[in-house]
């Protein structure tokens, strides 16, 4: 991870969700980890692809790629550990990401785009990113499953 | 019994144990806690009668068996689970509920020291499912809650539409 920091301007972590290369606000990450065993189990969530443990912790794996995307995330080997705001409470999740992600300051411009879950861009050597808002991304992606297909069904 | 911990961190090893049996179904392995199991039996060994359910309302339950004067809902670990279909050759009969889980094998006994809590991001079924996660071999593995393989609901449900079955089923083996 490249850093470019700054006290006076936000500070942005820039990914890629499969082939998009989108950016969180700094404040929502806590870290990059790379190739963790994944442990899946049989569940009905949508987005969530398993769980890893890091530190004693179970963490969720949690693919923003159907809603980012409109499909999953290929497989990878590095997770982007960020907080979620639940109702309640906050939890770690873990976001497949691919390659490198960078840490910048940058200022934040307004969006034009229709998704919803995009609140804004950067702007790095002419190229447009833009900033996702996590719950956002997340609902997005839950929205693209709300008919799932079991295997059961799939297969019957 | 093994008191659920948060998921942020593991307690130390100062805790109570559980002893656990692994099954598995298809290629997902689950923890259940040995307590909540009566007897683990081949599926060619399990002796008794099988009643077919004249209304089958869950897809997971087709059967009552009949065994030693109790009779049991035969659920299948697959359809409840929502797995592909798989090759169940051993029962778990459990012990506080009158089900017979049909599962593809045992691996092991095991001794649980942990028991962590589902993180709050799931929210569905496994939330009925399970009790929680737990970590054996540095393998993460689901606990299973006896209770979920089949909720009060769904029992009523099913004794709603094959009245009184379960009691004729076991009154008939009791006269035999």
């Amino acid at each position: 991870m490249t850093a470019e920091t700054s006290t006076l301007v936000p500070s942005f972590v820039v990914f890629h969700v499969g082939t998009r290369r989108v950016a969180l606000s700094r404040d929502w990450v806590s870290e990059l980890i790379a190739s963790p065993l994944l442990f899946s189990f049989p569940h009905t969530t949508p987005l969530i692809t398993g769980v890893v443990l890091r530190r004693g912790r179970i963490v969720p794996v949690l693919d923003l790629g159907p809603g980012v995307l409109g499909a999953p995330s290929p497989a990878t080997r590095f997770f982007l550990v960020v907080e979620r705001h639940l109702s309640n409470s906050s939890e770690r999740c873990a976001i497949p990401v691919q390659g490198e992600c960078e840490l910048l300051a940058g200022i934040m411009l307004p969006s034009m785009r229709q998704e919803e879950f995009v609140t804004g861009y950067l702007e790095l050597n002419e190229e447009q990113i833009d900033v996702l808002d996590l719950e956002k991304a997340i609902a997005a992606g839950v929205r693209s499953h709300e008919e799932p297909i079991h295997g059961t069904e799939a297969l019957s | 019994m093994t008191q659920p911990a948060s998921s942020d961190r593991m307690p130390r090893d100062n805790r109570r144990r559980e002893q656990v049996a692994v099954f598995s179904i298809a290629q997902y392995s689950f923890a259940i806690s040995s307590a909540s199991i009566q007897e683990i039996r081949s599926t060619d060994s399990l002796g008794g009668t099988v009643v077919e359910l004249d209304r089958p309302v869950l897809r997971k339950v087709r059967h009552i068996v009949e065994r030693d004067a109790r009779s049991y809902y035969v659920v299948s670990g697959y359809e409840h689970f929502h797995l592909p279909p798989s090759r169940p050759t051993t029962v778990l009969i459990l012990r506080n509920a009158p089900v017979a889980v049909l599962v593809d094998r045992i691996e092991e006994m095991a001794e649980m020291r942990v028991l962590l809590a589902l993180p709050q991001s799931f929210r569905g079924e496994e939330r009925i499912w399970y009790r929680g996660l737990t970590v054996l071999e540095r393998k993460v593995l689901p606990v299973v809650d006896p209770l979920g393989f089949l909720t009060t609901g769904e029992r009523q449900q099913l004794e709603e539409q094959n009245p009184g079955l379960l009691l004729t089923a076991a009154v008939s083996r009791h006269e035999r």
